[in-house]
């Protein structure tokens, strides 16, 4: 009777859906705002990579909210983990090391796998990348090292001061904008610069190298917090 | 004029900034939500001869609606940031003493955090951007159910986090499919394109961002996970879950119905849907014999019967629905503050161990029995004004329907009053173990005195409210006045 009444929910859904979706224009340009982001995102933003100009320029304050989601769900894993180990007893597990060629391996990649993840974050107003992509692969050259080197750990204060300083800095930036630059949170107070230079679009780079910190770091700690839990 | 997106910015610059206060001084970390909500509390009284003359449109980046985002202050909105500001200033000097255990630092961040993603929902005027605040709120608060780490604590969160991950999954898809047919997700734009396209193809997307922000909003029969994760939160949280955090689903809810869709065809439905949940939620309440799923239990049936409020659409019901959408707050932020210390000198849940606390902790019993008679809607507290408007206004719509339905709530009442007695009476006309009296806190006791204060004097010059929330309601309301505001 139960899986009788899901399905037809289900199918009733389905071509809610279905009846939905044919009305809606694919690949047709049908959206102003999305002609106007296309036209007008370089001379308004002066980024060259016009998904950053949305999501830094035009929808910064969704950035900054994601970078919140982010760092809410961090904190909320660190505090069920810590809040759990309160309450348990704790038994050590030895690690076997690891072999001579994983940990050489690991430490030869390391500081490449760094330079990629600022290299993506620090062009992310010029070529595909930006700072959740940068964070990301700089946490994956952490995780190698938790993976590979077995005992090499980072320090805690060290991530949680990175975190919450960029976290800062993409605020006091907004706050600046507020401040100095035409009077609304987050716009543009720096000069745009020539297009495609390292140094243009404004606030922009400055953002994207906050969030790559921030992720970065974040992500890290998580890692950090998962791996000292199985132990 | 001060600017109202600090009201967002400064409490979420605090909390990114907590680790760094508390590594220079450890004394310092508890003081911060109180710091922060203070600020946004002067801030939003501030604010209120301005928005009472225009609702404040914010353009965030200096791009104009639709390209960029922007916040809307309206009465509503202001309403709510200042109830959220309120209430969580009082809930946060209640925990300077309260939360003593666990990893502190992370409490008083994702406290914060909470109570800036629900000042987000209720600011902002682009769905994304509510869905995004939203996530922030939700997350803060399944990380927070789970705070003592114990196994009921950890089993609640989890069944709260899948319930409202998928909530917000529908919610996202919803907005997709919104931003597929008019393509812009600035609410002003939608609701004035709302009319360009076929109704039929709105009914999904509508029907998918309802249930999505319904899970959070309690709506029945969304509400499950309510019980057990508002029953095993600490009693801080509690309050703030059951004052702030389902309130802020239901804002979402009617913003989206009245102003995004403004469907009027289906107010009627959602009056049902109101009676229902209010039904089910105070009949429920009345089975149990745990104080905390009782007071759980009667947050779903209050919600219902804002619901109910608000679906009438005139203006009557709504500011009643608003007033009691307030005295909610407050008195169910008491409750919880009340039973959280009774919890703990007794040392359980059960409604038959308070028996004699009237003698052991008078004030904290007295907060209780505040909370109680204002939820109940007696006279001289805060709940009376606000059931009279919803019951009056309802009756003057003179619909055969709706008198049944108002015939139901008043029902409701008597049960939620039959509940509430009972633990009244447990309180003060029960013989306990003669244990010592031993009063709350001092930053306890603070924060109850304070809600009463607050419920009484809403109880005795409802007017003073009233009148604020008569512009609320015509905020939410006048759909129009919303997208001129916002398209100049």
């Amino acid at each position: 009777m139960k899986s009788v009444f899901s399905l037809i929910l289900l199918v009733v859904l389905g071509a809610g859906v279905v009846f939905t979706l044919s009305s809606i224009p694919f690949g047709s340009t049908s959206s102003d705002v999305g002609e106007y982001y296309i036209d007008s995102g370089r001379a308004d933003t002066g980024a060259t990579n016009i998904v950053t100009s949305v999501v830094v320029g035009y929808r910064a304050f969704d950035t900054l909210g994601e970078v919140t989601v982010l760092f809410v769900a961090a904190i909320g894993l660190g505090a069920i983990l810590a809040a759990g180990r309160e309450n348990e007893e704790k038994k050590k597990a030895e690690w076997e090391p690891a072999s001579l060629v994983l940990y050489t391996g690991c430490r030869f990649l390391f500081p490449l796998i760094l330079l990629f993840g600022a290299y993506v974050f620090i062009h992310g107003h010029l070529t595909p990348g930006g700072g959740f992509q940068g964070g990301a692969v700089i946490a994956s050259a952490f995780l190698m090292v938790y993976l590979g080197c077995r005992k090499k750990r980072i320090s805690r204060t060290w991530a949680r001061n990175t975190e919450s300083i960029s976290g800062l800095v993409f605020v006091v930036t907004g706050l600046t904008g507020l401040a100095v630059g035409g009077h609304y949170f987050l716009s543009n107070f720096l000069p745009e610069g020539t297009l495609n230079t390292l140094f243009s679009a404004g606030i922009i780079p400055i953002i994207y190298i906050a969030i790559g910190l921030k992720v970065g770091s974040e992500l890290t700690g998580v890692i950090d917090d998962l791996i000292e839990e199985s132990e | 004029m001060v600017n109202p997106v600090l009201l967002i910015a400064v409490p979420l610059g605090l909390a990114f900034m907590v680790p760094l206060i508390d590594s220079a001084s450890r004394k310092l970390t508890r003081f911060v939500p109180v710091a922060a909500l203070l600020f946004n509390l002067i801030l939003c009284i501030r604010l209120i001869p301005a928005v009472l003359e225009n609702p404040i449109v914010i353009n965030l980046g200096g791009f104009t609606p639709p390209f960029g985002i922007n916040l809307f202050v309206g009465p509503l909105g202001l309403l709510f940031a200042g109830l959220i500001s309120l209430a969580g200033l009082v809930v946060s000097i209640y925990s300077l003493s309260y939360i003593k255990n666990g990893p502190v630092v992370k409490y008083h961040m994702l406290y914060m955090l909470l109570l800036t993603g629900a000042t987000g929902v209720v600011l902002t005027g682009d769905l994304f951007n509510l869905f995004v605040f939203f996530e922030i709120l939700c997350i803060s608060s399944y990380a927070l159910v789970a705070y003592h780490g114990d196994r009921a604590g950890i089993e609640s969160s989890i069944k709260y986090l899948i319930q409202g991950t998928v909530g917000s999954g529908l919610l996202l898809i919803g907005i997709g499919f919104i931003y597929g047919i008019f393509g812009t997700l600035n609410m002003a734009d939608i609701a004035m394109k709302i009319a360009t396209v076929e109704q039929s193809t709105l009914f999904v997307p509508m029907i998918l961002m309802v249930a999505g922000l319904g899970v959070e909003s309690a709506i029945f029969p969304l509400n499950a996970w309510l019980p057990d994760a508002h029953s095993s939160a600490p009693s801080s949280i509690s309050a703030i879950l059951s004052g702030i955090a389902i309130e802020v689903g239901l804002y979402a809810v009617a913003r989206i119905v009245f102003t995004v869709f403004g469907i009027s065809d289906i107010y009627l439905f959602f009056a049902f849907l109101g009676i229902l949940t209010l039904l089910i939620g105070e009949m429920c309440a009345f089975a149990q014999s745990n104080i905390k799923r009782m007071l759980a239990y009667s947050s779903i049936g209050q919600i219902g019967l804002i619901l109910f409020a608000l679906a009438l659409a005139t203006n009557n019901t709504v500011t009643g629905g608003l007033f009691q959408l307030v005295n909610h707050t407050f008195s169910k932020g008491l409750l919880f503050l009340s039973a959280g210390y009774m919890i703990y000198r007794s040392g359980s849940m059960e409604i038959s161990s308070l028996n004699g606390m009237g003698k052991r902790m008078p004030l904290t019993s007295l907060a209780f029995t505040v909370g109680a008679f204002s939820l109940v809607g007696l006279p001289p507290f805060a709940g009376f004004p606000g059931k009279f408007l919803i019951v009056s206004g309802a009756l003057l719509k003179g619909e055969m329907v709706i008198n049944i339905l108002v015939g139901l709530v008043l029902l409701s009442t008597v049960i939620e009053g039959t509940y509430f007695f009972r633990v009244i009476q447990a309180l003060y006309f029960k013989d306990g173990n003669g244990e010592q009296r031993k009063q709350a806190p001092a930053t306890a006791v603070t924060a109850m005195i304070a809600l009463m204060i607050l419920i009484v004097a809403l109880g005795v010059y409802p007017k003073f409210l009233a009148d604020f929330l008569s512009s609320a309601s015509s905020d939410l309301l006048d759909k129009m006045s919303y997208v001129g505001s916002v398209l100049k």
